[in-house]
């Protein structure tokens, strides 16, 4: 018995290991989205990448107009925060001729030449004339050859500026803290005009949603529930329809809203939509699962058809009608191909927010942060209304028509 | 059924009064369609597009005889006449009734709607609110008084809302704008229509007219069904029955979508398809040396039992996108499936916590593509995206624990032909595994749990179980996940277009079949192409789905 619960024990814990890693799979693009789309350009392109936005500290220090950046810093065999005060200072390595192993650093504005410096001193070193230059070491001046040139920054200390320790800028590293730039978003928004493409998503989203709810529960009850010749033949070749592809649909569409003059138009984001043999499919297989009596009852009393699907069929489909609602959301909310064909890059006004998230993508291929934030805004209303109908959604997907 | 209030006899002389204006309005319906007919062969207007003349002598000459049987069936008070009447004036009233919405701008007027619509979503979460508090009275279902308090009172916020939304998204200014443009003969035209059609649907539709034509039950039953259905039938038709007849016709011209097509016969087709084998004498023999480059180019050449064998096509690059295709489905689908039936295994067991995990799992396939492929865009950056990252740190650990010395590919995933096309399948897998095992996760809490105890009282382990139970219960969900995955694989598209710069990859390697298509009718604009290309592509998905439905039934029958 101990031995039993023991590999249960063993067992769930795998499983879980497993589950939880191919979540992390699952979820690690969405959390790098929105943590990149907080970030600051620069700190999108390092090496090796980190997840959270992470910005330099700045500080001010006395004497300086400026707020200066902290860096860690080697002082008095610590490592203490001090502030950058300048960079790129010219900094010579120096060496005795006699004893080029040692070297010193000085900066080069502050190096007198060997002689002064109209007749400068110079020593020849392997056949080759070498500038001399005075450099004091310990209180005694020895003239030495400059052996290499580097550049670096002079950090000061915060509490007292006149502490000051020369270090290589760019291998030094910055004091940084966790922050945030949701404004990002606004400026994503302004520059490629994100706010009236939300609008327009929205806008052919909602149209197409109800469209498609209204032709496809008339549509479904009248397969359901009604006969009348060649109904049944009539369904046939919608069934047979759902297996057709869009891309033989999408030249003749096109030359259809052509004719029609819709190019360019939300109209043809919106009408040709609203008519699916799918939605009619789903809504005929849950209507013939409603029981006959009610109905009948209703007839009798004198009720139209109508008033039986408004006041019987409508209240007791809501799953079926959630289903196909959040699939035509869905659908409507994340389409590319057709907006891409139908409405022109130069007409900004009607773009739908995945063809502006096409354009952005090339406009702004420098800063990351804002395409992402950009992708953030075209994921996340979808993703807000998953985790709100979160119910709906997966069951829906069970039961739309799949029976095991 | 109807409540009678006035005089029968009366009634009825009223009913004929309308039935004759009935009879007249057909005759004169079919006089107007004949002249109509004639008329279109006499003008010019749309000269040049003998399809839509063809298409409108059609529906014309239609009407005229529906209109030419329903003025006698009326007559001799046939029920069928009336059929035919209400149809006829159906879809009159539609024709007029959209047509005057196209003439005054309504539809164009949506891209205004757009600019405007902004201001009325706060109403619309309104609506939505009112709906919510609409619902929350049906928590009170064991006291009526509240829970109706509560439907009215949702009912009335979401009637107000409504009424604010329409308001604010301009609807007063809209109709003001519309109201300006009815000035034309046209429009007047198609309004005066609109209404006349109208009101021959009510003269035919009400009671007393079913009465006098002798109207039962299944009749009544039948011209409901044709009205519910005929919203949506009429839009198939247009959008997709139409386009779909319209499209196998341009596969056979050389349309452009703009200028008269020319009919070319298979010419399409046999380019797409047109081959050739050659013999080379030696293995690097130039490909000019044995075929002619002016049609042909070089496919592929290899070393057949020792003969040096080449292809070339005339249109390479649609082997060469079906190939990718191929190539991608064949790996995409599997990695989409294999594991999704694994992790559907596990969240079968039932264990606290397995709704949340489905949960995640969902998550990619309801995210925009195109967000998505921009987010892995970065991912696959090959000096500073997270894959690459791994895939060091990985090889690092590896190293420094096995003490071995395997050096970091840095793979440039993006730019690299031989990866291109992997990134996309990497992709694609990680969108629809989650998808694939909700579906599977359906299938398997389908399979009666008697199966497995029996199993387990015989003795089967729980891999035995999985091979003998479950996978062939599972055949159904199994065979539907494949197929719809191998569909919509076939199609592959948006992530390829936003993912790879330019769209086909480097060296062609990521040109899908679909890919393809874009770039022939859209971007060249040879659309009579694009459109063969799409069939023989239709034809392809439709033998897979065919052979596979086939092998299901057959499988089906011996277990």
């Amino acid at each position: 018995m101990q031995s039993y619960r023991l590999t249960k024990i063993l067992t769930n814990t795998t499983v879980y290991i497993i589950l939880t890693v191919f979540a992390l799979f699952m979820l690690f693009p969405f959390i790098f989205m929105f943590t990149t789309s907080l970030k600051e350009p620069q700190d999108t392109f390092r090496y090796p990448p980190r997840l959270l936005p992470r910005e330099p500290i700045t500080t001010f220090v006395e004497g300086f107009d400026e707020p200066l950046p902290l860096y860690y810093v080697e002082y008095e065999g610590k490592q203490q925060q001090f502030a950058l005060a300048q960079d790129n200072i010219k900094i010579g390595v120096y060496a005795d001729p006699n004893n080029p192993d040692v070297t010193y650093e000085r900066e080069i504005r502050e190096v007198r030449p060997t002689g002064g410096f109209t007749n400068q001193e110079t020593i020849p070193i392997d056949g080759e004339e070498m500038d001399l230059f005075d450099i004091e070491v310990d209180g005694q001046v020895i003239p030495m050859i400059q052996v290499s040139q580097t550049a670096l920054g002079r950090f000061v200390s915060v509490e007292n500026p006149e502490v000051s320790v020369l270090q290589n800028v760019r291998l030094s590293q910055p004091v940084e803290n966790l922050t945030a730039h949701p404004e990002n978003y606004r400026e994503v928004i302004e520059l490629q005009g994100l706010d009236r493409s939300l609008i327009n998503t929205t806008m052919v989203t909602v149209l197409v949603v109800i469209g498609q709810l209204a032709t496809s529960v008339v549509g479904g009850y009248a397969f359901a529930r009604l006969r009348f010749p060649g109904r049944d033949n009539i369904f046939l070749v919608y069934l047979g329809t759902l297996m057709i592809p869009f891309s033989v649909l999408i030249m003749p569409l096109y030359q259809l809203m052509v004719w029609i003059g819709w190019v360019d138009n939300m109209a043809a984001l919106i009408v040709p939509w609203i008519f699916t043999a799918y939605g009619t499919f789903l809504m005929r297989q849950f209507f013939i699962t409603i029981p006959r009596e009610i109905e009948e009852a209703a007839l009798i009393d004198g009720a139209s058809r109508f008033q039986i699907l408004w006041r019987i069929f409508l209240p007791a489909s809501a799953p079926a009608l959630a289903t196909l609602g959040t699939f035509s959301f869905l659908y409507a909310w994340n389409s590319f191909f057709w907006p891409l064909v139908v409405i022109n890059t130069g007409n900004v006004q009607n773009h739908v927010l995945t063809l502006s998230l096409n354009v952005l993508r090339g406009r702004a291929s420098d800063s990351p942060n804002l395409i992402l934030a950009g992708a953030a805004i075209a994921i996340l209303p979808p993703l807000i209304i998953f985790i709100l109908g979160q119910r709906f959604f997966v069951e829906s997907v069970t039961s739309s028509g799949v029976k095991g | 059924m109807a409540t009678v209030t006035a005089t029968p006899g009366h009634q009825a002389q009223n009913t004929d009064a309308w039935l004759t204006i009935a009879v007249v309005w057909h005759a004169l319906l079919c006089v107007a369609s004949l002249g109509g007919t004639f008329w279109l062969w006499q003008t010019e207007t749309i000269a040049g597009q003998s399809w839509l003349q063809t298409l409108l002598t059609v529906l014309l000459l239609l009407m005229a005889a529906a209109s030419g049987l329903a003025a006698p069936l009326i007559i001799r008070r046939d029920h069928r006449g009336r059929v035919l009447s209400l149809v006829v004036n159906y879809l009159g009233f539609l024709v007029c009734f959209f047509g005057a919405w196209h003439v005054l701008g309504i539809f164009s007027g949506l891209n205004d709607l757009a600019g405007t619509f902004g201001r009325g979503i706060p109403f619309l979460f309104a609506v939505f609110i009112g709906y919510l508090v609409g619902a929350f009275g049906d928590r009170f279902e064991d006291n009526p008084a509240q829970q109706q308090l509560f439907q009215r009172i949702g009912r009335i916020i979401m009637l107000v809302a409504f009424v604010m939304f329409l308001f604010a998204i301009g609807l007063v200014q809209g109709l003001i704008a519309i109201a300006g443009r009815i000035d034309g003969p046209l429009p007047i035209a198609l309004a005066v229509g609109s209404v006349l059609f109208a009101t021959m649907i009510w003269v035919m539709w009400r009671q007393p007219a079913a009465d006098a034509m002798n109207a039962n039950n299944s009749h009544t039953e039948m011209l409901n069904g044709y009205l519910f259905l005929s919203p949506n039938l009429l839009g198939f038709l247009v959008f997709f029955a139409g386009p779909l007849l319209f499209s196998l016709y341009i596969s056979f011209t050389d349309s452009d979508a703009f200028s008269t097509p020319n009919w070319v016969g298979f010419d399409n087709y046999a380019d797409i398809l047109n081959m050739s084998i050659a013999q080379l004498d030696a293995p690097n023999q130039p490909f000019s040396e044995v075929m002619d480059v002016s049609t042909y180019s070089e496919m592929t050449r290899f070393n057949f039992f020792g003969q040096n064998i080449v292809i070339g096509a005339e249109d390479r690059l649609f082997w060469l996108a079906l190939r990718n295709t191929i190539v991608f489905v064949l790996v995409a689908v599997p990695l989409s499936v294999i594991p999704a039936l694994f992790l559907s295994n596990l969240l079968n067991s039932k264990i606290p916590g397995m709704k949340f995990f489905r949960a995640v799992y969902f998550i990619p396939s309801i995210a925009a593509v195109v967000g998505i492929a921009l987010i892995w865009q970065l991912l696959f950056n090959a000096t500073i995206g997270y894959i690459n990252y791994f895939i060091a740190t990985g090889i690092e650990f590896t190293n420094q624990i096995l003490g071995t010395a395997i050096a970091d590919p840095q793979i440039r995933w993006l730019s690299d032909s031989r990866t291109a096309l992997l990134s996309v399948i990497i992709i694609v897998a990680w969108q629809t595994m989650g998808f694939n095992t909700v579906l599977f996760l359906a299938g398997l809490q389908n399979i009666p749990k008697d199966l497995y105890e029996a199993a387990t009282v015989d003795g089967a382990g729980s891999w035995a179980q999985f091979w003998r139970i479950t996978l062939p219960m599972l055949a159904p969900t199994t065979f539907f996940v494949v197929t719809m995955t191998t569909i919509q694989a076939m199609q592959v598209f948006d992530h390829i277009f936003i993912l790879m710069n330019p769209p086909a990859g480097p060296n062609n390697s990521t040109l899908s079949m679909v890919l393809y298509l874009y770039q022939k009718g859209f971007q060249r604009f040879e659309q009579g192409y694009a459109s063969a290309i799409a069939w023989v592509l239709f034809i392809f998905i439709f033998a897979l789905t065919f052979l596979r439905f086939q092998r299901e039934r057959a499988s089906a029958y011996e277990g």
